[in-house]
């Protein structure tokens, strides 16, 4: 399946993430992977499954990243109806505010009609876990999910 | 031909390089050097003990080492002039087709007053660093907090001192902090400590989330003085509301008061005995003045050169600064280019910046026979590697205290024997 992992980072944590999940499912879908930052969401095919993968950084905010593209989003009236998506997460857990970069980004396309696939899933930077053991096993059912959507529809 | 680059620096502005420039350039031998026979410069020594968060970003620089090639060479001294060192920046540059510099800037800005060397005042580098268990900090002389404490800064170097000298011993679980250091602060049962800022607090350096992280600690009181200076009265400023968060603690019973003064300047240190007893400090148009009685003061007011590499010289000649472009082949990143601003993932854009820069004339640069790496061999038999990291980074890991990540060797000595397989080094 054709899927699109977009990534908000601010120190490359999440970056490092993606490109961890191209090489454990690159081989069995046709991903393509890109920084937010470089990303209008005008131009996001609505068509193609997106995978987001957000830190939070400083008060619960957006990653540098993901700024540029969440602003936009947010100052325009982009229908995203149509895009099925999946988010997930990067935070620690040491502060009150942990996820909310994802929970933000997340919310924001909601409001735009995308449809969001499954439960956005947090990878603790104060867990026993690294980011990719607990990111594999969540995009496999995601993509599973998002697979079983295309059938029905 | 196979360029050789010497990154010098294995913090986060010198592996954040590598990693950029390998995405620019994959056909490049990249070797990290550092002074420390072990890699991660600020991450491990630097950003406080109990941010584990943020050191994750190691996982990222490791990776570089373990999957992309990367070499690591530690115990190499690089030096101009007089400094000492193993090697000068010179031979380093005849050995290698790109030297960067990524060393930091490690020192203790002055605030020069009187009374700055009495003993009890202390340097927020020295006192991290020492925290932080860096060799080169072994025998570095400590003033032992006392009851009454004074902070001199903003930024957030002061709050992580300030979290630290108010944390208890107890809730340093998940962290690598030293117990000797944690239990020796604990012991002191510090009574007050002072934080003296000389903006108003509504354009104060600290991030709001620092200020909030320190109130989570039990027992503390907060008082928070001078909020009516300049526009700090904006509730809706987020440094000024998480100081009236912090304001808003009522400790069931307090075992420490913390307060925040803005709008001050410090004026000078006083002593007995060459031992500081208080401090003093004044309005900046000098129409107040007030005596803080201190045992212990941090001054945590920004970070200087060491000049071990002739880094001013080097900035004032750069070719293209901007871009980190010293000379012919000769690059600086981070700090070490734009000077003691900005975190760390303000420094991964910096590298970057640079790595471009690089990949950028290494198209244009011309043949050569550089040897790299194997012209240090040669040369020295003392280096580390990334394996003697890893046999350090077990070690540390096996012999932690309960409730630790860690136990750092704390001594180049003890480091060298893991890292060389040796009982005596040649050092």
């Amino acid at each position: 399946m054709k899927i699109n992992i977009l990534y908000g980072t601010e120190t490359g944590n999440s970056e490092m993430l993606c490109e961890d999940l191209e090489s454990e499912f690159g081989d069995d879908h046709e991903l393509e992977i890109m920084n937010l930052a470089e990303v209008d969401p005008a131009d996001l095919d609505l068509s193609v499954f997106h995978v987001f993968v957000s830190s939070s950084y400083g008060d619960g905010e957006l990653p540098a990243s993901a700024k540029p593209f969440a602003e936009k989003l947010d100052n325009s009236d982009t229908d995203l109806a149509g895009l099925s998506f999946a988010i997930f997460g990067l935070g620690d857990s040491d502060y009150e505010t942990f996820g909310q970069g994802s929970e933000q980004l997340a919310d924001m396309l909601v409001k735009h009609n995308a449809q969001q696939v499954g439960p956005r899933v947090i990878h603790d930077a104060q867990g026993d876990d690294l980011a990719e053991d607990v990111a594999f096993p969540w995009f496999a059912e995601r993509v599973a999910e998002a697979e079983a959507m295309s059938d029905a529809a | 031909m196979t360029r050789k680059i010497a990154i010098i620096g294995a913090g986060p502005s010198g592996c954040y390089l590598a990693q950029a420039l390998l995405k620019q350039d994959a056909t490049v031998e990249i070797d990290i050097i550092d002074r420390l026979p072990v890699p991660f410069g600020l991450v491990r020594y630097g950003v406080a003990p109990d941010h584990q968060g943020t050191k994750a970003v190691s996982r990222q620089f490791a990776r570089l080492f373990e999957r992309q090639g990367v070499n690591f060479i530690g115990n190499l001294d690089i030096c101009t002039g007089a400094h000492g060192g193993d090697i000068s920046l010179d031979e380093l540059r005849a050995i290698y087709d790109v030297v960067v510099l990524a060393t930091g800037l490690s020192s203790d800005r002055k605030l020069g007053i009187a009374g700055e060397y009495l003993q009890g005042v202390v340097g927020s580098g020295v006192l991290t660093r020492a925290w932080n268990d860096h060799p080169d900090s072994e025998k570095a002389e400590l003033p032992v907090p006392g009851k009454q404490l004074a902070i001199i800064g903003n930024g957030n170097v002061a709050m992580d001192v300030l979290r630290i000298l108010s944390k208890q011993d107890h809730e340093y679980d998940g962290s690598d902090f030293g117990s000797h250091h944690a239990e020796s602060i604990a012991a002191a049962k510090v009574e007050r400590i002072e934080v003296i800022g000389r903006s108003p607090a509504g354009i104060a350096k600290f991030d709001p989330v620092m200020v909030k992280e320190i109130g989570k600690s039990a027992g503390l009181k907060f008082e928070i003085h001078d909020l009516d200076l300049g526009d700090a009265s904006d509730a809706e400023n987020p440094k000024i509301a998480a100081l009236n968060g912090l304001a808003e603690i009522e400790p069931d019973e307090t075992r420490c008061t913390i307060s925040f003064r803005f709008g001050w300047s410090p004026v000078s240190f006083v002593g007995t005995d060459g031992n500081l007893t208080a401090l003093h400090i004044a309005r900046a148009d000098g129409s107040e003045t007030l005596e803080l009685p201190c045992d212990m003061a941090v001054t945590a007011v920004g970070f200087s050169d060491d000049q071990r590499l002739g880094r001013m010289d080097l900035i004032d000649s750069a070719a293209d600064l901007g871009n980190g472009r010293l000379d012919d082949g000769l690059y600086a990143a981070g700090w070490f280019r734009r000077g003691p601003q900005g975190t760390i993932p303000d420094n991964r854009s910096d590298s970057q910046v640079v790595a471009a820069a690089i990949a950028q004339d290494l198209a244009n640069m011309p043949e050569s026979n550089a040897p790299g790496r194997e012209g240090l061999f040669a040369r020295f038999d003392h280096l580390t590697d990334y394996a003697a990291w890893q046999r350090i980074d077990e070690h540390e890991r096996a012999s932690c205290a309960e409730g630790r990540l860690r136990n750092k060797l704390r001594t180049r000595r003890d480091m060298l024997k893991l890292a060389l397989n040796v009982t005596e080094t040649t050092q």
